[in-house]
């Protein structure tokens, strides 16, 4: 099965989701309209031999990581005199669409058609949430707590959405890009 | 005998037992809680996390090159796929791609590596279960290989050897001759391990049939690598989405039949007689030619676009969700790591058993915690 042949089965039955504008390299790429098309489509793609989870995770488009409080050297070059100018500093890339979303990602594989389907949604940056995987893959289980954890996302029926990676003492979610570190005890 | 009728009834309370996080058979800093009754264990909650470095943030503040030293740092006791799986992404991202030589030696070292970590799974999963000799032996093999890497590119576990492009070093005349010696010592000794632990009659008592995960359980829990294998799935990333030449290796994909510790564990050792096959073919061939692409910058800014490479790690299928804004890092760096999701049946699968058997079925999933925190 190829590309288009997988992309006409899954929009005769869901005409509503189209094909993302950016396709993740060499796997084929759908979008959601809106998240409640997400779990009758999952479920679907599990019935249709794509009952292997693989992934979810998500991506904050708020715009690039502020290097500071990362790197206490920022210049690349450490022949550079102290105090001298940053040669290199990541800014904000023109041209790139950067807006306050978060764009959530689940990728189904079929193991017997040796296919892969990445689905994604865009969900407004305050209070996002979404329908829990969980009782339809148990590989979500921990993935979706992970999500939370470090973007924030909350999935509406996941049995226990708590933290997972980061200590209990800490707030914030690290991998929205406007995370700042609240210095806490290990801090010197 | 009516005595002890008339006896009061033996009070029995739950007990809560903490395994962890500084316990040898965790390998590595895994706590769990153990609510216990008896024997029995009613509930198992892992806590994880204690390892947690952020390395996905840390790659949104860092250039390309130097995103492969934190790779590095995930599965430490086999950091060979880590480096290709990044390089895979990053390559996919900028288009490049990798000579037939590099190619030749990105999958003999991977392979190599998959054996020093099977051995290390081998050795240690022995101890688990109460053997230690095998131990001695698997390290003995493991040393061996790292003596290799070593001469290759100076470092034992933490390699950066495997590049954007290519790799790091070439190979001399005489590391290939001492990779050849060393298949020709290796291959008799996986023989002597299945005499000395796989078929040993107290081995099998204690691991056949224990923590048993059936095919469709394994595949909705997302388990990858010898865990799915061992449950009768035949899923290798290396057959279904081949890379670095993977589809031109001649070799099997070990499967095991009802999915328990001991079927677990047969994947992994003879998955290490497969890894032979392949480094002898990729030795057989190795091309001449150069061992780095032209065309990767000091300082690469890809365009902008998302990209997914996965490989056949030596835990299961590692792959990495890459996007690039066109900027000097990567924007968004996800690594689907195998010992995570492959860690997340234990908290079900352990409610039920008995107290001895937690340790028998931990090792065979044989996890590192450096990946499960990342």
């Amino acid at each position: 099965m190829t590309q288009d042949e997988l992309f006409a089965k899954i929009q005769g039955q869901f005409p509503q989701v189209q094909k993302a504008q950016i396709q993740v390299k060499d796997y084929l790429t759908v979008r959601l309209s809106s998240k409640d098309d997400l779990l009758p489509l999952s479920s679907w793609l599990k019935e249709n031999s794509f009952d292997y989870l693989d992934m979810l995770t998500g991506t904050d488009y708020l715009g690039p990581t502020d290097m500071k409080g990362y790197i206490s050297q920022p210049n690349f070059n450490p022949f550079l005199p102290e105090g001298a100018t940053p040669q290199i500093e990541p800014s904000a890339a023109a041209g790139f669409p950067y807006r306050p979303v978060l764009d959530l990602l689940w990728s189904f594989v079929s193991l017997k058609e040796k296919q892969r389907v990445i689905v994604k949604l865009e969900l407004q940056r305050d209070s996002p949430s979404v329908p829990s995987l969980t009782g339809l893959f148990k590989a979500a289980d921990w993935q979706e707590r992970e999500t939370y954890d470090l973007l924030g996302v909350r999935y509406e029926g996941h049995p226990n959405l708590t933290k997972i990676l980061t200590p209990e003492f800490t707030s914030g979610h690290p991998l929205r890009k406007d995370y700042a570190h609240v210095k806490d005890r290990f801090d010197e | 005998m009516s005595d002890a009728a008339a006896l009061p009834s033996l009070k029995s309370d739950q007990l809560f037992i903490n395994l962890g996080p500084q316990h040898p058979s965790t390998h590595g800093v895994l706590r769990l809680g153990l609510t216990l009754e008896g024997e029995l264990i009613v509930k198992a909650v892992p806590d994880i996390g204690y390892l947690h470095r952020g390395t996905e943030k840390l790659a949104e503040v860092r250039g390309y090159h130097h995103c492969v030293v934190l790779t590095d740092r995930w599965d430490y006791v086999s950091a060979m796929p880590n480096n290709l799986v990044f390089c895979l992404a990053a390559e996919k991202l900028m288009g490049v791609k990798a000579p037939a030589r590099a190619d030749a030696l990105r999958v003999m070292t991977c392979e190599l590596n998959r054996c020093a970590s099977h051995l290390l799974f081998f050795g240690t999963y022995g101890i688990d279960v109460g053997a230690f000799t095998p131990f001695l032996y698997a390290f003995r093999e493991r040393e061996m290989i790292l003596d290799l890497f070593e001469m290759l590119c100076g470092a034992r576990l933490t390699y950066n050897y495997i590049r954007l492009g290519g790799v790091g070093m070439d190979v001399s005349a005489d590391w290939l001759t001492r990779a050849k010696e060393f298949l020709e010592y290796f291959k008799p000794r996986l023989d002597e391990y299945d005499t000395l632990l796989t078929y040993n009659p107290i081995f099998m008592a204690r691991t056949r049939g224990v923590g048993l995960v059936s095919a469709a359980e394994a595949v909705n829990w997302g388990l990858s690598g010898p865990n799915l294998r061992g449950s009768g799935v035949n899923y290798d990333v290396r057959k279904h989405d081949p890379y670095s030449g993977y589809e031109s290796y001649d070799f099997e994909v070990p499967l095991g039949q009802e999915g328990s510790c001991w079927d677990r564990y047969v994947c992994r050792v003879r998955e290490m007689r497969q890894s032979i096959r392949i480094i002898e073919q990729a030795l057989a061939r190795l091309p001449e030619g150069p061992i780095l692409a032209p065309g990767v910058a000091k300082v690469p800014k890809p365009a902008a676009g998302e990209v997914y490479a996965h490989v056949e790690g030596s835990r299961g299928d590692l792959g990495i969700y890459l996007v690039s804004d066109g900027g000097i890092s990567p924007y968004r760096m996800h690594v689907r790591a195998p010992s995570f999701v492959n860690l997340a049946m234990l908290e079900e699968k352990l409610a039920g058993m008995k107290v001895a058997d937690v340790i028998a079925v931990l090792g065979s999933i044989d996890i590192v915690l450096g990946e499960v925190d990342r």
